[in-house]
């Protein structure tokens, strides 16, 4: 059978990770920062770990080019994070490795191996066959994780961080809030004229049991919302039951993000906006105008019950 | 001797915003437009900054993703004007038919054989953390592989530069760092970094006396076996059901929507 080089940064991503690996041949599995420290959630599939010494993404590089020369493996699997892309893409780089991210599902057909992803902020859907050995980082949710079958021997690698030192790290502030298993997400844009206004939409969240997210400029440039409340291509991706859009105009970069939702209602005073085509429900009126309205029947509806 | 040099990668990109389908639902990549890949903008507008601190040159480089080229010549045109109206001084642009669509790993050597073989030495390779089409992230860092140079991705603060090394932060998902690199690095820049200025009229007119290179395979001493094939390209079609409340009177505007969430099931009062 041949070897499939499992990298597992979380020990959340592992399972799932496995269940495509297995598939495919025999996993070894990579155990790279929180999956190297958290090393007993990992050790339950039975299959060889690797724990690397550093968290550093350069050092994965590292293990990787070691792995891969003594255990040639066909394929390696990863999840789609910065640091893993970052690791991998160098590696890649050195062998003339073919890499794909956000790959939504994988078929091994011998010499090649057939794969499908999203691009175009997740509007087109590629097909493509890659020679192997190829690198596939895969997005998350894809296949339901294995189960745990067997105890799994520990290999300890050792490897070097490079020459790019690392001088100072700082925890980014983070809301902790995993808005991808939230049901319902009111999202917020730029529709929204202060910090402060963003009660209302956090006013609405709450009566609806519900979380609060947003766009790029709200969440990564103004920093009106921690970080991972970002959604969007390069946040999180999610699929609630009901998104709402408030005050978001619908670009590519952040409707990539919602596309799975069941339900995306929008609220936008701009008639033109894209939104109101990517949506299921729409009003077309000033935020400022609704919301405290939707916020009144939803708080009768409420006291209701 | 110093190294004062600036490169900046500039991809033409298949414009998100543009996706048309064929009647069989296939996408109409023929005539989907090409723009400047928008995070490219941010390095370029960091080049301006950092060519003030080293005096060098700067140099755009761009290879042609998706052909033909008789068909996306314009659109590639403009995309290396904005790079010279903005900030490089020359450009070196390999568009061939013969490898589009291309894939990264042909693209990434392309782009270290020609810095090689033009006798480029930069301090930096600057780039955009991903592009607005594939955005797979993975060209600066195989460039940087391909040269020997260090690597920084995601880059959103250039801190400091001098004495042959670079202090930068890295933006990954949970945490940032600050790293200090020795040059010559090649560098992926997030949107972050600045707020990218369009170039003035004066620097537009400038750019077209600005020298461009078209520098084919053959020149280079390149051939290529592709390692990725494109079998399909397939618009995903959501269709929402668009129904758009243009009611003025806001209270039965929200009734209105309450009515079709309830009956979708997604309210939980």
């Amino acid at each position: 059978m041949q070897n499939i080089i499992v990298v597992s940064q979380k020990p959340s991503d592992l399972g799932e990770l496995i269940a495509i690996a297995r598939r495919l041949g025999e996993p070894l599995i990579l155990a790279f920062q929180e999956s190297a420290v958290s090393i007993n959630e990992i050790t339950g599939y039975g299959h060889k770990v690797y724990r690397l010494n550093s968290d550093r993404p350069e050092a994965l590089y590292y293990a990787i080019k070691s792995l891969y020369d003594s255990l040639k493996p066909k394929l390696i699997i990863g999840p789609t994070t910065k640091n893993v892309k970052d690791a991998l893409s160098l590696f890649a780089g050195l062998y003339d490795i073919p890499l794909a991210t956000d790959v939504s599902s994988i078929e091994d057909r011998g010499d090649e191996v057939i794969y499908k992803r999203g691009f175009l902020s997740e509007r087109v859907i590629m097909t493509a066959s890659v020679r192997k050995p190829a690198i596939l980082l895969v997005k998350p949710k894809i296949v339901s994780p294995a189960e745990k079958i067997g105890k799994s021997d520990v290999i300890d690698l050792e490897v070097t961080a490079g020459d790019v030192k690392l001088l100072e790290r700082k925890p980014k502030v983070l809301s902790g809030i995993k808005l991808e298993d939230a049901d319902i997400v009111v999202g917020v844009g730029r529709g929204f004229k202060s910090r402060e206004d963003l009660k209302l939409a956090l006013e609405l969240a709450n009566l609806l049991g519900g979380q609060v997210g947003g766009t790029r400029p709200i969440a990564a440039d103004y920093k009106w919302l921690p970080e991972d409340a970002w959604i969007g291509i390069s946040g999180k991706r999610i699929a609630p039951k009901l998104y709402i859009a408030i005050g978001i105009s619908g670009a590519p970069q952040h409707m990539s993000g919602v596309s799975d939702s069941k339900i995306i209602v929008a609220i936008n005073k701009d008639k033109s906006a894209p939104i109101f085509k990517l949506s299921d429900y729409g009003i077309v009126n000033d935020l400022y105008k609704v919301l405290p309205i939707l916020i009144s029947r939803l708080k009768a509806r409420a006291s209701q019950k | 001797m110093e190294l004062r040099d600036i490169i900046v990668l500039v991809k033409a990109s298949l414009n998100p915003e543009i996706v048309r389908q064929n009647p069989n639902g296939s996408y109409d990549i023929e005539y989907t437009p090409l723009k400047i890949s928008d995070i490219d903008r941010n390095a370029l507008e960091e080049a301006v900054k950092l060519k003030s601190i080293l005096g060098g040159k700067v140099y755009a480089i761009s290879v042609l993703t998706w052909g033909p080229l008789k068909t996306r010549d314009k659109d590639l045109r403009l995309a290396i004007q904005e790079a010279l109206a903005k900030v490089a001084d020359e450009a070196y642009v390999v568009a061939d038919d013969s490898v589009t669509p291309t894939d990264q790993v042909i693209v990434s050597n392309i782009i270290a054989t020609l810095i090689k073989a033009k006798g480029l030495r930069p301090a930096l390779v600057l780039a955009g953390e991903a592009s607005i089409d594939e955005s797979t992230s993975q060209v600066p860092a195989r460039v940087a592989s391909k040269l020997g140079y260090s690597y920084v991705g995601y880059v959103r603060k250039i801190i400091d530069i001098k004495n042959g090394k670079i202090i930068v932060e890295r933006d990954l998902e949970e945490y940032t760092e600050i790293l200090e690199s020795p040059l010559p690095a090649v560098l992926s820049v997030t949107q972050e970094i600045n707020e990218p200025r369009p170039p003035t009229l004066i620097q537009i007119r400038m750019a077209s006396k600005k020298p461009v290179h078209y520098v084919s395979l053959k020149d280079l001493g390149l051939e290529f076996k592709m390692k990725r094939t494109i079998m399909d390209m397939r618009v995903l079609t959501i269709t929402r059901k668009q129904v758009v409340i243009e009611e003025a009177n806001v209270e039965k505007a929200v009734d209105r929507l309450l009515e079709y969430l309830e009956k979708e099931g997604v309210l939980r009062l």
